[in-house]
């Protein structure tokens, strides 16, 4: 403590700033604290090279246009008017947005639920299941596309089999009306042991007193659940549905690998990231597909920071 | 200085046993005995049928793969997929991972990129994470918390406005074909550098640098000696998360390799898929079958060894905010 005071603030503002900041380590002179940009720097520099200036060229490479005749030419927003103009593109964008809807409420009710139950302890071998839940996330996710594929295959698929021995008739879970409820199973498999351990992790640290006093109410179970446990684990459940929804708007392994078993069902726009990867390989329109590579980041971005504006004057509402 | 101390308390000295026995121990002090929720008889028994009856839903493709990793292609489509089928082809079908069976590539070869590329990645983002982490937790400077959000909203990037853009760059810098043009870009990881300032926020006290500063030791010293440490359930988290990650990554190997010889598991398995109903290829299901079973296999064995490592540190995703 008296070291502190000793090595009191040499250069930074005196007095007002550590009395508004309690801190004992506001009193640290800032020479020593500006050797911490050491230790990020190695971080920068790679985010810089690998995320900063790929972006930046996107941006700036999605503003021209290359001619057969003419070469490269600078043709401003033109491209950005061409994608949002795009039915192709919106068709995508939509089918994403379902997806994401429909994919990750049912996911995250089915983590929240299990997450709860073995956090209270009423399965037994908690820990198994567990275990069970989470392999999927081991799974690479062509990987899984491809087994899947084999299991919901329309001709030899041993699902469709079982399906058609429990009466179901011949369904094809390919087929144009099916192709994205199968999608959506497929992603639940794989994501929803990760979601589970996560939500797990954050309910074993809510206190044990705020629990017993419900029971002392004589709450019922799914009370403590809901009124108790799910608003304490809030954060935990925004910071998901945050991942989940960038993870959706990015949808584009499944859909790929999966067109290998029914051909013509999923197109070159099936989703916005499968489109800008046909548009840049297949089409080398790389100025178009930059375009819509960054609206897409802008749609993700709005759809972000508006539910955190929305939660946020909720939040102001209800305190 | 007090690093001896510190390893001597921490969880690494113990034997497996006596970890295993707190463990439980803690985790049966801290839970409620269920007899106080007053549940009707049938309700346990019914939720453990709902838990057995997702656990089914987990198990039932990695079962498939399993029991078709040992069927001829003909029996993969004709004989029934929750069974087995004679011949029993396990070991000829382990076999054809080591030859190059359609001219593609060898699966061997692509399991050897994806584990080089995985483990330079997933040691540099690490690496770095662990660096800017502690840097971001425990020193304060001019701007680095608008630095620090910077990195956390490239979340929101799409990877694909990211690594198409990278490919044309590479283009331009001789970095297509190159295997460092995958391996640089995989050791950026904004989520584990959110991770490790979480964790250097929690479990490494200022307190205790500050008592090390003052026993004269330098910055360098008093990460490596005091910091790491104590960081070790973090950094395994996070070498884990990278580790699946460049594992799984198909975007970029996509777009930048031409040659197969350089393709991760991923892009090779892709590029056999598409070739085995195009192509009609004679042997090429039992291959992929075979082959996506040993990929699964070993970051199934990663996890259960790094298991009691990785469950603490993904408690800090939900420490956010």
């Amino acid at each position: 403590m008296s070291e502190t005071a000793v090595r009191a603030p040499q250069h930074g503002p005196p007095g007002k700033a550590a009395a508004a900041r309690p801190s004992a380590h506001t009193g640290w002179a800032t020479r020593r604290d500006r050797r911490g940009i050491a230790f990020i720097t190695p971080f920068l520099i790679a985010f810089i090279l690998f995320i900063v200036v790929p972006l930046g060229y996107a941006v700036y490479t999605s503003l021209y246009t290359s001619r057969i005749i003419g070469g490269t030419v600078f043709t401003g927003a033109s491209n950005y008017t061409s994608v949002l103009g795009s039915g192709l593109f919106w068709s995508g964008v939509i089918r994403v947005a379902i997806f994401g809807a429909i994919q990750i409420t049912v996911m995250l009710i089915i983590a929240f639920f299990f997450a709860t139950l073995f956090d209270l302890g009423v399965i037994k071998a908690g820990r198994t299941f567990r275990a069970i839940f989470f392999i999927p996330f081991a799974v690479p996710i062509v990987v899984a596309a491809l087994m899947w594929g084999f299991m919901l295959e329309p001709q030899y698929g041993p699902v469709t089999h079982l399906a058609s021995a429990l009466g179901a008739g011949n369904v094809n879970f390919f087929s144009s009306g099916l192709m994205l409820p199968s999608i959506i199973v497929i992603v639940i498999w794989e994501w929803t042991g990760y979601n589970m351990v996560i939500l797990y992790t954050a309910l074993r640290s809510v206190p044990r007193d705020v629990v017993e006093a419900a029971i002392l109410d004589d709450a019922p179970l799914w009370k403590i659940i809901l009124r108790v446990k799910l608003p304490l684990v809030r954060p935990a459940i925004v910071m998901l549905v945050f991942l989940n929804v960038i993870g959706a708007s990015q949808l584009f392994v499944e859909p790929l690998i999966l067109s290998n078993y029914q051909a013509g069902v999923i197109t070159d726009n099936y989703t916005p990231t499968l489109y800008i990867l046909n548009t840049a390989i297949s089409g080398a329109q790389y100025n178009l597909a930059a375009a819509m590579a960054v609206i897409l980041g802008v749609i993700v971005i709005i759809i972000s920071v508006g539910a955190l504006l929305f939660r946020r004057r909720r939040g102001e509402l209800s305190s | 200085m007090t690093t001896s101390a510190l390893r001597r308390g921490s969880p690494a000295a113990e034997t497996r046993r006596e970890r295993r026995r707190r463990e439980q121990l803690e985790e049966r002090t801290a839970q409620i005995p269920v007899k106080l929720y007053g549940l009707r008889p049938w309700t346990a028994p019914l939720l453990t049928g709902l838990a057995v009856l997702f656990a089914i839903f987990t198990l039932v493709p990695i079962l498939w793969i399993i029991i078709n990793s040992t069927k001829t292609q003909a029996n993969v489509f004709q004989s029934f997929g929750f069974w087995f089928a004679r011949p029993f082809e396990f070991f000829h079908n382990f076999s054809l991972l080591f030859q190059n069976v359609d001219g593609d590539g060898t699966y061997i070869r692509w399991f050897g990129n994806t584990a080089l590329y995985a483990v330079l990645g997933g040691i540099g983002a690490t690496a770095l994470a662990a660096f800017g982490g502690y840097g971001f937790a425990r020193f304060r400077f001019r701007g680095s918390r608008a630095t620090f959000y910077l990195v956390i909203a490239a979340l929101l990037v799409p990877i694909s406005a990211i690594t198409l853009p990278l490919y044309l760059v590479y283009a331009k810098v001789h970095l297509i074909n190159s295997i460092w043009g995958m391996v640089l870009p995989s050791m950026v990881s904004p989520v584990g550098l959110y991770l490790m300032r979480t964790y250097v926020q929690v479990s490494v006290p200022r307190e205790l640098i500050d008592a090390a500063r003052i026993d004269g030791a330098g910055e360098v010293r008093i990460f490596f000696r005091v910091a790491i440490p104590l960081m070790v359930p973090g950094l395994m988290t996070v070498l884990l998360i990278s580790i699946v990650g460049v594992w799984n990554n198909y975007f970029l190997p996509l777009i930048i390799f031409s040659q197969n010889n350089l393709f991760p598991l991923t892009v090779g398995m892709g590029l056999w898929s598409q070739h085995a109903t195009t192509s009609g290829d004679n042997n090429l299901y039992p291959l992929i079958v075979m082959g996506g079973l040993v990929t699964i296999v070993p970051l199934i064995g990663l996890f259960l060894i790094l298991q009691r490592y990785w469950k603490s540190g993904l408690l800090l995703g939900s420490i956010a905010n």
